[in-house]
């Protein structure tokens, strides 16, 4: 079998149009322009230190698009760690997802410009970013006086920023893109946590996984722990088609393998019990080569193949963010003494029987990752620490301005449970405004129907997409199936999102009817069928 | 973070939807979904390929060719019946993928008799057919899970269930071979935890249980199975499986002469399926079965001369057996369904046609149907009957005993239900 690349998040420099205005040396200053044409471009920086980048066409209607970069880990990553090494921190300004020249083309187009922040600090960054999105929003406001309207959007952590700036400033904000959205950061850490102390339970106890200590010691053991994970990564990926265990494994691990239990099962109970997608960039869980392995391979192998290439991105969170927030919240936040993983996973172990190897080896499983196993250490979290992280920003998913989302249905960093949960909790919103109307018409005798404020577009795989070569190894250097990865989308994508907010900011009103599905066909691989549904990620429990 | 609660996001998105058509003005008499003036589209997806695929694969010609003699006969107030099939191939992930591409892609009106529990649990899961209102008619497995109207509210299920033939299967332990060393062969999934647990309620005691991952029915593993059913000294060995581990475990009993009174169960159990992996039909001598339907060779019920009529015109040289009778029987259920929906059937009232009148639906079998509004369970029951030398499944003593059960802890009984008689010619009344 072909190495599978292990992945890393979306690179994050030279994602902006290219800015050549030098920055004014004061914070709060009034931004520097260069007064060009077509396209004006402003730079500055904000009270908190953040830098900031705005461009504004000659034809400027008063709408500017706010947008909101994703998560960029808090410290520099050395080079030849899989995934992140070689990565610099920077606060470079994003006014548009990865510089993309279409998007900012159109709205150009538009007459609406374009603006982002860089932020004043990386890692989780949510309840600075709001601020700094605020200053920014009066700072435009301040040099453009024909402002009128203000679109606020994002990739991931940016997306979150996004909503979250609807629902702290909504009288600032006109509409809302919400892209690869990440959920609240407690679930959001949960699932990686959940991926990384399976790990190190099972196949490398030495993997720290969090709790890491102050200072340099800290940051250091973040790094040994990215090397590890990659490494037992590796290792497993060496032996999935055999199901040996990494020479690492631990006592519960090695009793496993001594049971006669595949480390391929292993990985995909620890995938499922996170929340991890079972198809990736390369792996659909459906295609087999041409042989005997037609239907073997996606029964029993592809789909613990798709957690290892989605698990490497989400493991890399696990210790990047979680060494993030601890130094944030004061200790350790990852506590999973009372996590029941039997019931995490009921909902997939019937559909992913055979790849578990059975209800014998999951019930073995199961009962190795209890909390009454004592080879299998829980995480205990440190109570004050945990009550300061779940008092940064959290997003109840209230929606008061046209929303809209965009998400991978197999995104591994941001799964499409985090938009679910936003599309549920509105349909709860609209049925409550509904019977609102419906007890205001008693009165008034006037019905006006409430407006629907959500779109959300479903970024679709392929029916079918593994790729074998000749000797029906599986091809892994093929670019990632659309609605795979993390923020995995298309220029057209972007612009359909860009061009729904436009719309919705001049009229208030989302698009819809038949202009809404001819525009989103030729988008390519989205679907907004209101019956396609994904469980919200795994720490809210049964959804 | 409280916990959603999903009945209040179903009617929320049920005022969704009712907003959506109002607000697009739709003509009042809008055409459902996969039905025009002159078609009704339904679809499956079913293993046509693959290890798991044998004897499974003849259900959607056997459907096919019921609705081909029922649009020969006029269809259904004028309209035909078109049935779209997708190969799942048995992977559950492909049974979703499939499954999207006939409800986005070919548009159908409702699913028909989707085949296995965990495939059926995916797309119930990922595909998710209730919250769009899709009917599941008939599905192709006996997990009793899927009757949990809470769970399944648009799912149908139409054999009986593992749990039901488990308890039948008990009882006729406990009066046969009492005092017998039992052992089972089973799926080591919900296919087999149903079973089990239904065993469990008849108190059956195993001297050996012997579990086989879902894909694992190989050559090799039979032998291991045989290894340790012979180390139990089992007398009778039931075979609690799909079809393609019964003939690997029989094939290799054969060849290793190993030969304990042998049991086997209603989905893995069709004689012509066995046969034609090379099992010999001796091998089947004596073993013990269990049908809900007629045996496929009396050719005296009305219901099988139909219906292999019909079938040996369609499918000319095809073995008519028991997933044909079957597959047949679940079209025809469909057809009743269809029709007892109204001149415009809706995907609501075809449920709501069920729902009313399920239970009094014309089909072979021999046991009776417990639909009802507050219901969706299908068959309840089974006769128990022996393989004859030329590997034909009979009922023992030459008539039809016909018991019955639930899926919880009530008795074992034998049925006095009467079936009713065929409409004419074979067509919904």
């Amino acid at each position: 079998m072909k190495k599978v690349r292990l992945l890393s998040l979306l690179s994050v420099t030279a994602l902006v149009t290219t800015v050549l205005v030098t920055a004014p040396t004061v914070a709060n200053a009034a931004p520097a322009c260069d007064g060009k044409s077509p396209i004006q471009s402003c730079v500055g920086v904000t009270s908190d230190g953040a830098p900031y980048a705005m461009q504004i066409p000659a034809n400027f209607n008063g709408t500017v698009a706010l947008f909101s970069h994703g998560y960029r880990p808090n410290v520099d990553v050395p080079v030849g760690i899989p995934g992140y090494g070689g990565y610099k921190i920077t606060n470079t300004p994003e006014p548009v997802p990865n510089g993309d020249a279409a998007v900012a083309k159109y709205f150009f187009s538009q007459g609406v410009a374009i603006m982002g922040s860089g932020f004043a600090r990386q890692g989780w960054n949510a309840d600075s970013a709001i601020k700094t999105n605020s200053e920014l929003i009066s700072v435009f406001k301040k040099q453009f006086p024909k402002t009128t309207k203000v679109i606020a959007w994002g990739n991931s952590l940016g997306g979150f920023i996004s909503q979250a700036m609807d629902e702290v400033y909504p009288e600032l904000i006109s509409a809302v893109g919400d892209m690869c959205m990440a959920d609240n950061l407690e679930p959001e850490l949960t699932m990686a946590g959940d991926f990384l102390w399976g790990l190190k339970v099972l196949f490398d106890p030495t993997i720290k996984g969090g709790n890491y200590s102050a200072g340099t010691a800290g940051l250091l053991e973040s790094y040994a722990d990215l090397g590890k994970v990659f490494t037992v990564l590796g290792k497993l990926q060496a032996t999935m088609a055999t199901g040996a265990w990494p020479d690492t494994s631990s006592a519960t691990g090695k009793a496993l393998q001594a049971a006669g239990v595949p480390s391929r099962s292993a990985l995909l109970l620890v995938g499922l019990m996170a929340g991890v997608p079972t198809q990736s960039a390369h792996f659909d869980s459906i295609s087999g080569p041409e042989g005997a392995l037609k239907l073997t391979f996606p029964l029993a192998i592809s789909p613990a193949l798709a957690v290892l290439e989605n698990g490497a991105s989400a493991a890399s969170l696990a210790v990047l963010a979680t060494h993030d927030v601890e130094l944030q919240a004061g200790g350790a936040i990852f506590d999973n003494t009372k996590t029941d993983y039997a019931a995490r996973i009921e909902g997939e172990r019937v559909i992913y029987n055979a790849a578990l190897s059975g209800n014998t080896v999951i019930d073995a499983l199961l009962g190795a990752l209890s909390a009454a196993n004592p080879g299998a250490p829980r995480a205990v979290g440190n109570p004050a620490a945990v009550s300061k992280m779940r008092a940064l920003q959290l997003n109840t998913g209230k929606i008061n301005v046209p929303t809209v989302l965009m998400t991978g249905v197999a995104d591994p960093i941001t799964p499409a449970g985090a938009s679910q949960r936003l599309v549920d909790v509105y349909a709860e919103q609209y049925a409550a405004e509904k019977a609102a109307a419906i007890k205001a018409y008693q009165t008034t005798r006037t019905f006006k129907t409430p407006q629907n404020n959500l779109l959300m577009l479903w970024n679709t795989t392929p029916a079918s997409y593994t790729k074998f070569d000749a000797a029906g190894s599986p091809i892994t250097s093929t670019p990632a199936a659309q609605g795979t990865n993390h923020c995995n989308f298309t220029s057209a994508q972007y612009v359909l999102v860009a061009k729904s907010l436009v719309q919705a900011s001049n009229t208030g009103k989302l698009p819809s009817g038949g202009a809404l599905y001819t525009a989103v066909r030729k988008a390519g691989n989205l679907s907004v069928d209101k019956g396609i549904r994904f469980p919200w990620l795994k720490s809210y429990g049964n959804n | 973070m409280k916990a959603m609660n999903r009945s209040k996001l179903i009617t929320a998105s049920a005022v969704l939807a009712v907003v959506g058509l109002a607000a697009t003005a739709l003509p009042a008499q809008a055409a459902e979904v996969g039905v025009t003036s002159t078609q009704i589209k339904l679809g499956m997806t079913v293993p046509m390929t693959g290890t798991a695929s044998l004897g499974y694969n003849k259900i959607p010609g056997a459907a096919k060719a019921y609705f081909d003699y029922l649009n020969d006969n006029g269809g259904i107030n004028g309209r035909k019946i078109t049935l779209v099939v997708k190969d799942d191939r048995y992977v559950p992930t492909e049974a979703v993928s499939k499954t999207n591409e006939l409800i986005l892609k070919d548009k159908v009106m409702a699913l028909l008799s989707p085949l296995g529990t965990a495939n059926v649990k995916a797309v119930a899961t990922s595909v998710n057919p209730a919250r769009r209102g899709i009917p599941v008619l008939f599905v192709n497995t006996g997990f009793s899970g899927f009757a949990d109207t809470k769970k399944y509210p648009t799912t149908y299920t139409v054999l009986p269930s593992y749990i039901m033939e488990a308890k039948i299967m008990g009882e006729y332990i406990k009066e046969n071979f009492a005092g017998k060393k039992i052992g089972i062969l089973y799926q080591d999934d919900d296919f087999g935890t149903d079973a089990l647990a239904g065993f469990k309620t008849a108190g059956v005691n195993f001297a050996v249980k012997v579990p086989y991952p879902a894909g694992g029915q190989t050559a090799a593993a039979a032998a291991g199975w045989i290894t340790k059913f012979k180390a139990a000294e089992a007398d009778v060995v039931i075979l609690f499986d799909v079809s393609s581990a019964t003939s690997a475990m029989l094939g290799v009993a054969a060849q290793l002469k190993y030969a304990p009174q042998w049991m086997l169960g209603s989905v893995g159990g069709d004689a012509t399926t066995i046969k034609l992996t090379g099992v010999p039909a001796g091998v089947l001598y004596n073993a013990i079965g269990f049908s809900p339907v007629p045996a496929t060779t009396d050719m005296k019920d009305e219901y099988v001369k139909l219906f292999s009529d019909i079938y040996a015109k369609a499918v000319p040289g095809s073995a008519f057996d028991l997933n044909v009778l079957l597959g047949m029987n679940s079209a025809f259920m469909a057809a009743q369904a269809l029709k007892a929906a109204g001149k415009n059937p809706t995907r609501k009232s075809l449920m709501a046609a069920i729902d009313s009148q399920g239970a009094t639906f014309a089909n072979a079998a021999l046991v009776p149907l417990g639909y009802s509004k507050t219901s969706h369970v299908g068959l309840t029951g089974y006769w128990v009957g022996k393989y004859s030398p030329t590997g034909d499944l009979a009922p023992i003593g030459g008539s039809y005993v016909v018991y019955t059960t639930d899926s919880g802890s009530g008795p074992v009984v034998k049925s006095t239900y009467k079936r009713p008689a065929m409409p004419a010619k074979g067509l919904p009344n």
